[in-house]
C-alpha cells in the first residue's frame, strides 16, 4: 500500500486554500481543510461606532458583500429592536438577489465548469461541446456569463450606489427610495436575464423548469431538444459521466438561515421569510425550525486560546495561540449545531424551503457534487422569479417609507445577531454593543461552516468528510479535488479568521 | 505582447470583482485588443496551481518576462515581520511580492489595500498590514520610498475600496500602449485622480445653498452631518459612474474617501466632525472664513424648492 501525504493548492476559490490530503494507493482516506489568510476583521469593529460595521464588514468579502451588510444591518435592528419598512426589506432583498444571481452564474461557469477544460478530458466523447461552451474568455457561456453578470449588477447600483462594497442598508431601512425610473431600468435588467437564462442555461422556459418536481421527469426532461443542449444539460450530463452525483456527500445534515425576509411581516421578533428556516437531521429525516442558540464554535483543532466543547458566537472568543506541529492545524473555528456537522448552501436552502425536485433527487440519490452544483442552477431561477416579484410590490407601493428614523435614544447597549442567506449558504453576524460602541462582533461565514476543521469530539469538516474515499488520478494536477471543492462554491475570503501555518500539516494517528 | 501577472494577498477579492464589471475596456478586451498576455490571475486561470507555479519559476529565473504585475491586497507582515499570516506554501506571500516585484517593468497596487494598507490595518491592525510603497500616508511600505522597477517607475497606486473598474482597466490599457503615465503625489494615475468625487454628485444643488440632510435616507447633501468625504476625495466616481448607472453619494451613501491612505477613518464614518456649524475638514483647498461667510450667504439665497427639498438627487 502506497501512502502519501500531500499538500493540494487551488485557484477559482475567492481565495487561497490549501488541503492536506492523505492518500492510499490514490484514495484520500484522510483530509484537512487549512485556508491561508489572516486578516482579523472582527478585531478591526471592536471599539469603532456599531454602525461602521456597514462600512467595514461588506468588505470581509469581494464577491457577497451585499450579504455581509445584511447580516449587519439585521443584528443592530435586532440590539435596538427597530422596525423596518416593507420597502426596505423588498430592496434589500432585490439587491441580495441580484448579488445572488451574480455570484451563481460566475460560480458556475467562471469557477466550476472551467474545470471541464482540461485536457484530460480531452477523449470524452463531450470534449468538443465543452470546449465550445466553457472555455476560458472564447467559450460561449464564459464569454456571456462575463457581460451577464455585469449587467446584473447595474441593479444592485441603482439601489445601493455601486457593486462591489456599498453601505446603502442601514439601521430603519435603506438610503434611496424606489422610482418608475429605477424600478423600469432594473426590470429591463431581469428581463434580459431572464432571457438569457431561459435560451442558454436551460433551453427551456423558467415556468416549465420549475414546475419539474420529481427525479423522474427532471431526467425525462433532460434528454428533450432543448434543455439537452442547453448548459446545465451539457453540465449534467458530462459530470454524471464522472460519477458526480454519486461523489462527495460530506455530512447528511443541513442547514438555511432562511432566504429573504418577509417584507411585510418582518419585524420583533425577526423569523419570517420568504423561504423558511431550519435544520434538517440526516440521520432522523426530519426537519426542525431554526435556533440560533444551537450555533457553537469549536477550537480543539485550531490555533486559538482552548476552551471546552463550543461556544456561542455571542460568548465566542478569538484569541490566536499558534501551536504548529501539534494536532491543531488551522486558524478556521468548527461551527456546529448543537454539535452536529452541517453543510449550508443553495442545496440546504431549496432542500429545507420545499423544493419538491430538489427534496426527491436528495431523496433518491443523496447530497453530491452533482446535486450541489445543479441546485445553485436552480435557485437563479427562483431569485428572477422573487427579484420580479421585488419589483412588482415596489411598483404597487411607491411612496410608503423606505427609512424609518429612530431617536438616539433608541441606539441602547445590548446584543443582537443577524442571519441570511447568502449565495453561499448560511451566514450569521452576531453583535455585542456596550458604552455605545462595539464590544464583541463573530462572524459565521458560509464557507467556516462547510470548510470547518475537526472539532471537539473530532468529528471532520463537512468538505474534509466529502473527500474521504475520492480517488486522484495525479496529486500534482487533483482535478477531482477541484471538482468536489468548487462544487461547495468556496469562499475562503471570507473564513475571516482563516490562517496557514506556512508547514506542512502532520496529524498525530 | 505585454504580460501580466496578478497576486493576491491580504485581500478580499473585491478588486478582482470590480474589474469584471470594466467596460470600456473589459478585461476581456485587454486582452483581446490591447495587447496584455494573462499569464496568471487567482480566479480567472484555469490551469492548475502547478502551472502557477512553473510561471513564477519563469520569471523569477529570467526566462519570462514579466511586463506588469498587480497586487491585490495589503501586505501582511505578522507574525513579528515573517509575513507567515498570508503565505502560499511555506511561504509568505510578502515575499513573493519583493521577488516578482523586482523582475516587473512596472508594479501596480490594485485597490487601497494594497496601495496604502486600506481595512486591513485599521487599528488595531490584527495582522500587521502595510502598502507596497506607503504605510497609509507615511511613504515606505514594504518597499522604502525610493525604490523603482524595472521600468524605473514607484508602485503605480490605483487606490479605491474597491479600485474604479474603468480606473484599473484603463490603467493597465495605458501601461500596454508604453506612453508616459503621470502620477500624483500619492502615486496615483493623474489621468483618474484629478477630479474628486463630489463633481458630477446629483445632490450638489443641495450642496451649494448649504441644505443639509440630518439623518439617512434623504434627498439632501451629506457632507454636513453625515460624514461625505466626497469635496475632499479624489476619485472618478461621479464622472464615471459604477456598473455605469450610479455612484454612492448619488443614491444616498456618504462617500467614505476609500481612495484616500487614510481611509477607513479611525472616526465614526456616518458622521461629520464639526467646529461649531462647519465641518473640521472642508472640502480641498478651502479657506474656513472665507467658507463660512460663502455658505450663510448661500443658505440665504436657497431657493425654495431646494429648502423643500423637493428636488430628486
Amino acid at each position: 500500500m502506497t501512502r502519501l501525504e500531500v499538500n493540494l493548492e487551488l485557484n477559482r476559490v475567492e481565495g487561497d486554500l490549501t488541503i492536506g490530503v492523505t492518500l492510499e494507493d490514490g484514495v484520500v482516506v484522510d483530509a484537512r481543510t487549512v485556508g491561508s489568510l489572516y486578516r482579523g476583521f472582527e478585531q478591526i469593529l471592536m471599539g469603532r461606532s456599531p454602525r461602521d460595521a456597514m462600512v467595514i464588514t461588506p468588505r470581509v468579502c469581494g464577491i457577497c458583500g451585499t450579504a455581509h451588510l445584511y447580516s449587519a444591518v439585521l443584528a443592530l435592528e435586532q440590539a435596538w429592536n427597530l422596525p423596518v419598512p416593507p420597502n426596505a426589506t423588498r430592496i434589500r432583498n432585490l439587491c441580495l438577489m441580484a448579488e445572488g444571481i451574480q455570484n451563481d452564474l460566475r460560480q458556475s461557469f467562471l469557477f466550476f465548469t472551467p474545470d471541464f477544460c482540461h485536457t484530460r478530458y480531452r477523449d470524452h466523447p463531450l470534449y468538443d461541446k465543452l470546449m465550445a461552451d466553457f472555455e476560458p474568455f472564447k467559450g460561449v457561456m464564459h464569454r456571456e456569463t462575463l457581460l451577464m453578470t455585469r449587467r446584473v449588477l447595474e441593479i444592485v447600483a441603482h439601489f445601493g450606489g455601486q457593486w462591489p462594497h456599498s453601505s446603502y442598508m442601514l439601521p430603519g431601512g435603506v438610503v434611496t427610495p424606489p422610482d418608475a425610473r429605477k424600478i423600469l431600468a432594473c426590470r429591463s435588467v431581469l428581463d434580459e436575464i431572464g432571457a438569457w437564462y431561459e435560451k442558454r442555461i436551460i433551453g427551456a422556459s423558467v415556468d416549465e423548469w420549475l414546475a419539474l418536481d420529481s427525479a423522474k421527469d427532471l431526467f425525462t426532461w433532460l434528454e428533450k431538444p432543448g434543455p439537452a443542449d442547453s448548459a446545465l444539460g451539457l453540465m449534467s450530463q458530462f459530470t454524471r459521466s464522472l460519477d458526480m452525483h454519486r461523489l462527495g456527500a460530506g455530512t447528511p445534515h443541513m442547514i438555511s438561515f432562511g432566504a429573504w425576509c418577509d417584507p411585510v411581516s418582518w419585524g420583533p421578533p425577526y423569523n419570517t421569510h420568504l423561504s423558511p428556516s431550519g435544520f434538517y437531521d440526516g440521520d432522523t429525516r426530519q426537519l426542525s425550525s431554526l435556533d440560533q442558540g444551537l450555533i457553537n464554535e469549536h477550537v480543539r483543532h485550531s490555533w486559538f486560546r482552548p476552551y471546552t466543547g463550543g461556544l456561542h458566537p455571542f460568548e465566542g472568543e478569538t484569541v490566536p495561540d499558534y501551536q504548529p506541529g501539534t494536532d491543531r492545524y488551522t486558524w478556521a473555528k468548527a461551527p456546529r449545531y448543537g454539535d452536529k456537522v452541517v453543510q449550508t448552501g443553495p442545496l440546504a436552502e431549496l432542500f429545507i424551503s420545499g423544493d419538491t425536485l430538489i427534496r426527491d433527487l436528495h431523496d433518491s440519490e443523496g447530497s453530491s457534487a452533482w446535486l450541489r452544483q445543479f441546485a445553485r442552477v436552480r435557485r437563479t431561477a427562483v431569485e428572477l422569479v422573487r427579484a420580479r416579484e421585488m419589483l412588482d410590490e415596489l411598483a404597487a407601493n411607491l411612496g410608503e417609507p423606505h427609512y424609518i428614523s429612530s431617536s438616539p435614544d433608541a441606539e441602547v447597549d445590548g446584543q443582537g445577531c443577524g442571519l441570511v442567506m447568502a449565495a453561499r449558504g448560511a451566514l450569521g453576524h452576531w453583535v455585542k454593543i456596550k458604552d455605545g460602541v462595539v464590544e464583541k462582533y463573530q462572524i459565521v461565514t458560509p464557507t467556516a461552516w462547510n470548510a470547518s476543521p475537526r472539532d471537539s469530539n473530532g468529528e471532520l469538516g463537512h468538505w474534509e468528510r466529502s473527500l474521504i474515499g475520492l480517488r486522484v488520478q495525479d496529486p500534482d494536477d487533483p482535478i477531482e479535488v477541484g471538482h468536489l471543492i468548487r462544487s461547495h462554491d468556496p469562499c475562503l475570503v471570507c473564513t475571516v479568521h482563516f490562517l496557514e501555518t506556512g508547514k506542512r500539516v502532520r496529524f498525530a494517528p | 505582447m505585454v504580460t501580466l501577472f496578478w497576486l493576491q494577498t491580504g485581500a478580499c477579492g473585491g478588486d478582482s470583482l470590480a474589474i469584471l464589471g470594466a467596460e470600456s475596456p473589459s478585461i476581456e478586451q485587454l486582452f483581446s485588443s490591447h495587447g496584455v498576455e494573462l499569464l496568471w490571475h487567482p480566479s480567472l486561470s484555469h490551469q492548475s496551481m502547478r502551472l502557477h507555479d512553473e510561471v513564477i519559476e519563469r520569471i523569477l529565473s529570467g526566462e519570462l518576462t514579466l511586463d506588469i504585475l498587480c497586487v491585490e491586497g495589503s501586505i501582511v507582515t505578522a507574525p513579528r515581520g515573517t509575513g507567515l499570516y498570508d503565505s502560499y506554501k511555506g511561504r509568505a506571500k510578502m515575499e513573493m511580492v519583493r521577488d516578482l516585484a523586482a523582475q516587473a517593468g512596472v508594479v501596480v497596487a490594485m485597490g487601497t489595500c494594497a496601495a496604502y494598507g486600506g481595512v486591513n490595518a485599521a487599528p488595531p491592525n490584527p495582522s500587521d498590514c502595510v502598502g507596497l510603497q506607503f504605510d497609509g500616508a507615511q511613504p515606505g511600505g514594504l518597499f522604502a520610498e525610493g525604490w523603482r522597477s524595472r521600468g524605473d517607475l514607484p508602485v503605480v497606486n490605483v487606490a479605491g475600496c474597491p479600485a474604479h473598474p474603468h480606473a484599473m482597466t484603463q490603467t493597465l490599457a495605458w501601461l500596454a500602449t508604453g506612453l508616459p503615465l503621470p502620477l500624483d503625489e500619492i502615486n496615483r494615475p493623474v489621468s483618474h485622480f484629478n477630479t474628486v468625487v463630489h463633481q458630477g454628485c446629483t445632490r450638489n444643488e443641495y450642496h451649494e445653498y448649504d441644505i443639509e440632510d440630518l439623518e439617512p435616507g434623504g434627498r439632501a447633501c451629506l457632507f454636513f452631518n453625515l460624514g461625505c468625504q466626497g469635496p475632499l476625495t479624489h476619485a472618478v466616481c461621479n464622472s464615471d459612474l459604477w456598473n455605469g448607472v450610479s455612484s454612492k453619494t448619488r443614491a444616498g451613501v456618504p462617500c467614505f474617501g476609500c481612495t484616500s491612505p487614510d481611509f477607513p477613518r479611525d472616526a465614526d464614518l456616518f458622521s461629520t466632525e464639526k467646529i461649531g456649524e462647519v465641518p473640521l475638514r472642508l472640502p480641498l483647498g478651502v479657506e474656513r472664513p472665507r467658507y463660512m461667510a460663502y455658505k450663510n450667504l448661500a443658505r440665504a439665497a436657497a431657493p425654495q424648492r431646494v429648502r423643500d427639498k423637493k428636488m430628486e438627487p
